[in-house]
């Protein structure tokens, strides 16, 4: 897996450079627009981390010529712009995400993988979280060192959940993915998926927890997860 | 759309009243012009008199008993010239005081007879009384007959001048209405001419010159300030994730944390004070409202609170998606910065354009509801949690959409905020514009 980092200050990008090299990622590093664009003609790159504020312009320039090409190598915007609108404006001009400076490593590092694992990536993945574990490929689910079967739709929900583990996803999303578009939802039909899911969860001892958030979706938090989460 | 009506009297109006007040007093002044004028020259007075008397008594048959009413001693008489030398006659007026008046005398040339005919006419003229027909016939002459064409041309011609002076107002105002924040770089079209019109607009280009200058100048230290605070920042949490697990750690850790949210917290408020809402962006406040609650609810998880979202019909309002996002998110920070464990943060969207976050904790006092709002305010000074600032991005995001926020304590304990839209005018016809999606 390997990353363009578009970063002008050498300190900050040699601390994400080691850091996600730490985390399986060979990272290439450009600190001006023009550096940047000689890298991407001459390299290919699973994603790109841009900042918008460089020495020879604006990274949101960069990025809608890399748009407008019709380049889909997945971009995420590392900025310390923060306006009303600049999050909107970033994701217009084409970013798959964007991160407002400062960020802690697991965050960079789990949206870096976020996003290099878009469907049309078709490689499969192997999703963790706690003692659970989830090979997106060969759909086996694992607790610890004991393989679980799961119905299928188990199975698709603990992958959506997987995904975003540590983050609400949202009841809509989550029907979206399990349920075909013209099936009938009935109001609590996901509600028992996922306290079905529980229950299986519970019983192979996973040490991760499923937490309804009343009127929103569900969040898949791991022990350790939580903890981070306590000092943010 | 902004109201177009004004207050006080149009120009136009303030003209013509002014230029009517102005012929009533130029009518008075001529008034007394004329009156002192025959009042030194009595002679000239009984000329017109007689030659009025003259005309009238001609008409009649018997012009001895046309008598002025006002006069004694009236006597009048045709003269018929019986030679064409006795044709020679001319009109002459002739004035004796006489006790408590004039004795007038004279003869004029009759004009309406095919024949020359002369008429000699004598009266006693006794005080002004006899007098008046002739003033006023002269007022109508001199006065009347001048002034009102004169007024009423001057009218049409202010009218039709006054129009044409404010047209290039009137366009100035229009393109001011149309000035749009977003885009500082729009001016005024200069009219050329009136000159006074010209200059105004001038003046106004200079100071939007001048606004663009310091928005422009507010946006680059934003942009600046957050970029020069906040890559250190990232720099110094990057770095300190890379040391040993420990005491020190977590303390730097928490300092760097604090340090974050006050910058985030200080250009949140910056770009709060410098936000404007327009009316073209629908906003649903419960797609919103779910949004923020997803983003926080992991905090929450920490702190073993349960924060749920209610959606109570809530209405799209006119506003700014992530500013009312960021209430949200402030509201809901500061009820997790308050409640105590184990207890439920309620956020709510609806009924109507109307959003609140309730929380279990102490509640507020009235004596703090007072300062809640103000910048860099907290209950406790030695805390060491937030720097007061939540609030005050809060009240100034509610303030940019027209909106109000009110703090209730609702049986059961706790405190809510309550946070009022301004209604979607629904009455154009136009309908709804596209829903902005939430910003997460």
């Amino acid at each position: 897996m390997r990353l363009l980092l578009i970063e002008d200050n050498p300190r900050l990008a040699g601390l994400i450079r080691d850091g996600l090299h730490g985390q399986g990622f060979a990272v290439d590093w450009c600190h001006t627009i023009a550096d940047a664009e000689t890298a991407l003609q001459v390299n290919t790159y699973d994603l790109l981390l841009l900042d918008l504020g460089l020495p020879d312009g604006d990274g949101l320039e960069l990025l809608r010529r890399i748009r407008h090409r019709k380049d889909t190598t997945p971009i995420l915007v590392l900025t310390a712009r923060s306006g009303l609108d600049d999050r909107v404006y970033g994701l217009d001009a084409g970013a798959d995400d964007y991160l407002v400076k400062p960020f802690q490593l697991p965050e960079l590092a789990a949206r870096c993988r976020a996003l290099m694992r878009r469907p049309g990536a078709a490689l499969g993945t192997i999703l963790t979280c706690g003692n659970v574990m989830l090979d997106t490929a060969q759909r086996s689910i694992t607790i610890g060192t004991h393989r679980v079967e799961a119905p299928p739709r188990e199975g698709a929900l603990l992958e959506q959940l997987l995904r975003r583990s540590g983050n609400v996803v949202a009841k809509a999303a989550l029907e979206n993915s399990l349920y075909a578009m013209d099936a009938e939802v009935t109001p609590n039909a996901l509600e028992a998926v996922v306290s079905r899911l529980r229950r299986r969860l519970a019983a192979a001892n996973a040490d991760v927890t499923i937490r309804t958030v009343h009127g929103v979706g569900y969040c898949l938090l791991a022990p350790v997860a939580a903890a981070q989460v306590a000092d943010a | 759309m902004p109201d177009r009506a004004g207050t006080g009297p149009s120009l136009l109006r303030q003209i013509t009243r002014r230029l009517l007040v102005f012929t009533l007093i130029f009518a008075l002044v001529d008034i007394v012009i004329v009156v002192v004028t025959y009042l030194h020259h009595p002679e000239a007075l009984a000329q017109e008199l007689l030659s009025l008397e003259a005309d009238r008594a001609g008409g009649f048959a018997d012009p001895a008993a046309a008598r002025l009413p006002e006069s004694r001693n009236w006597s009048a008489r045709i003269i018929r010239p019986a030679t064409p030398a006795d044709a020679m006659l001319i009109d002459w007026t002739r004035r004796d005081r006489i006790d408590g008046g004039y004795r007038i005398t004279g003869v004029r040339r009759l004009e309406n007879s095919p024949s020359p005919r002369w008429i000699l006419i004598r009266f006693d003229a006794i005080g002004v009384k006899p007098f008046l027909p002739v003033m006023m016939n002269e007022l109508a002459d001199h006065v009347a007959l001048p002034l009102v064409p004169l007024s009423l041309l001057l009218l049409l011609f202010n009218i039709i001048s006054v129009r044409r002076t404010l047209a290039p107002l009137r366009r100035a105002e229009d393109e001011v209405d149309a000035l749009d924040p977003d885009d500082m770089s729009l001016r005024l079209t200069v009219p050329g001419e009136p000159r006074e019109v010209d200059t105004l607009v001038r003046a106004v280009n200079r100071a939007l010159a001048r606004l663009e200058k310091s928005v422009i100048t507010l946006r680059d230290f934003t942009a600046n300030a957050a970029h020069e605070l906040r890559t250190p920042l990232a720099i110094m949490q990057l770095s300190l994730e890379k040391l040993p697990d420990g005491a020190t750690k977590a303390e730097l850790q928490s300092d760097t944390d604090r340090m974050t949210r006050l910058v985030g917290q200080m250009l949140d408020l910056a770009q709060a004070d410098a936000l404007v809402v327009d009316d073209l962006t629908l906003v649903d406040l419960a797609a919103v409202g779910r949004a923020a609650v997803a983003l926080l609810a992991p905090k929450s998880f920490a702190g073993e609170r349960e924060l749920t979202f209610s959606d109570n019909g809530g209405a799209s309002v006119n506003g700014h998606a992530e500013a009312i996002f960021r209430i949200y998110r402030n509201l809901i920070d500061n009820a997790l910065a308050h409640a105590p464990g184990h207890t439920d943060i309620i956020v709510a969207a609806g009924p109507g354009p109307q959003i609140s976050v309730r929380d279990f904790g102490p509640g507020i006092g009235a004596a703090d509801q007072a300062h809640l709002f103000e910048r860099f305010w907290r209950r406790d000074r030695s805390g060491v949690d937030g720097a007061g600032l939540g609030l005050g991005i809060v009240k100034q995001l509610v303030d940019a959409h027209g909106g109000s926020i009110v703090i209730e304590s609702p049986g059961g304990g706790g405190a809510l905020f309550r946070v009022h839209f301004p209604d979607v005018p629904t009455a154009n016809g136009t309908g709804p514009g596209a829903v902005a999606r939430p910003p997460i």
